[in-house]
């Protein structure tokens, strides 16, 4: 399939000039993300499209509360902006769809004042084929790591630019974290002694996947001074407090020397989450203290009260560098609640 | 550097929204023998501050009732259920969106 220029029905902006006059002009049309894009011409745009073979019209999603339609034309233009290859669309593609779902919460996670950004998630064979980042600096730039950084990139301008997301206006953001410009990871499935995200969200273990979770920016925390799955989850534990009760959903990104303890010991996923779970306890009165919730919500003073609803709303994921013993808890919006996480396999058949 | 003669055309990535015909309802000339309607958005206090605005009105105004409803999930469209209740009970309905 080779598209035509008449098959893009996108309003055209004339630039005369050349190519910094054309970034200058996306600044003043204010497309951007406060950072230079990549101009979107009607010929990246159409190879974009040709690679996914997707028609401009095709409808993607449409996001339900404000009835925005997320065209393939659409997904392209951006991805282009944020200087994505053109294999990356089937990724967004699954991104798009799974953003719109209404279990998602799109409108309500992206306009709160909580300052959310959707957190990325990837797995499967289409790691290596699209060179996502699975180890050092893994929410970090770098040369290595254009899949990351684009994709997690043409997530946002998506928002900017087709939800008009923009500061103030209809993002009520009151901090933001820096995951709004890009949060984009991939799991380290090589060398995690656990099986996949996805696996455990019944996909099959070749399937390529995309999870998309509403996350506050990441929580860095460590345990240094005893190489044991309990003194790990212990310090994990006290860092989860600092959380409000009842957590449906709360992400726990864990490097390699960590995960060599639980793998040394014969931890299981399930035994990690219980002993977490437990671990993170404190009574009514002791919340209430600590301003977290008022005691009318908790029940009696003494009952103890977990952070997690369960010990299942612990997302365990394999990720990060091989030395350093450092791992990531990362809050979910609105306790994991207000939005759920969606999973979505990603079409891989057109890709190199 | 601009290049002299040289044109070419990049594409917009934005979505417009789609023209609305929503017509504002007519407003009442007051509120005597009137049913007013107040849709808390389900945030601490908003209930309060509700019915402190109604209170206002009430030093002014004798309404014939007032209606109540909390939809609960302040991150949410109000259900349809609950504006379906608020057209057939109430003449004016107030809400507020905030934190």
């Amino acid at each position: 399939m080779t598209l035509r220029p008449e098959a893009l029905v996108s309003e055209r902006v004339e630039i005369e000039g050349g190519l910094s006059e054309a970034v200058e002009m996306c600044y003043q049309m204010g497309w951007t993300d406060g950072l230079p894009v990549v101009p979107p011409t009607e010929e990246k745009v159409l190879q974009f499209l040709d690679f996914a073979g997707r028609n401009p019209s095709d409808v993607i999603g449409v996001e339900p509360v404000r009835g925005r339609v997320i065209t393939a034309e659409k997904v392209a233009i951006n991805a282009v902006m944020a200087g994505c290859l053109p294999e990356y669309m089937p990724v967004l593609f699954a991104v798009a769809d799974a953003m719109v779902k209404p279990e998602y919460n799109l409108h309500g996670s992206s306009a709160s004042t909580g300052g959310s950004a959707p957190l990325l998630l990837i797995n499967g064979p289409v790691v290596h084929k699209l060179k996502f980042a699975t180890g050092h600096n893994i929410f970090g730039p770098g040369p290595d790591r254009r899949a990351n950084a684009t994709v997690g990139r043409a997530v946002r301008l998506m928002l900017i630019n087709v939800l008009e997301n923009h500061p103030g206006v209809l993002d009520r953001s009151t901090l933001g974290h820096p995951g709004k410009y890009s949060f984009c990871i991939a799991e380290d499935e090589e060398n995690s002694p656990w099986e996949p995200f996805h696996v455990e969200r019944g996909f099959s273990k070749e399937a390529s996947t995309v999870t998309v979770f509403t996350c506050s920016g990441p929580w860095q925390l460590g345990s240094v001074w005893d190489g044991t799955p309990e003194a790990v989850l212990t310090a994990a534990a006290d860092t989860l407090l600092g959380l409000n009760p009842g957590q449906s959903e709360v992400l726990l990104i864990m490097s390699r020397e960590h995960q060599g303890f639980f793998k040394d010991a014969g931890w299981s996923k399930t035994r990690v989450r219980e002993f977490l779970s437990q671990k993170a306890t404190r009574t009514a009165q002791e919340w209430a203290a600590a301003q977290k919730a008022g005691p009318p919500e908790l029940g009696k003073e003494t009952e103890p009260v977990p952070v997690l609803q369960s010990p299942e709303g612990l997302v365990l994921i394999a990720g990060g560098g091989s030395g350093g013993p450092w791992d990531a808890l990362i809050p979910r919006w609105g306790r994991g609640a207000n939005s759920h996480s969606v999973t979505m396999e990603i079409d891989t058949s057109r890709m190199p | 550097m601009v290049v002299a003669g040289a044109k070419f055309n990049i594409l917009n990535p934005t979505v417009e929204a789609i023209p609305d015909n929503t017509v504002l309802a007519k407003r009442p000339d007051d509120l005597n023998g009137k049913t007013v309607g107040l849709l808390s958005n389900g945030k601490r206090n908003a209930d309060t501050l509700l019915d402190a605005v109604v209170s206002l009105i009430q030093d002014t105004y004798e309404l014939k009732g007032v209606v109540r409803l909390n939809k609960g999930d302040p991150s949410r469209p109000v259900p349809k259920h609950m504006l379906d209740e608020l057209l057939e009970k109430c003449d004016v309905v107030i809400t507020a969106t905030g934190d």
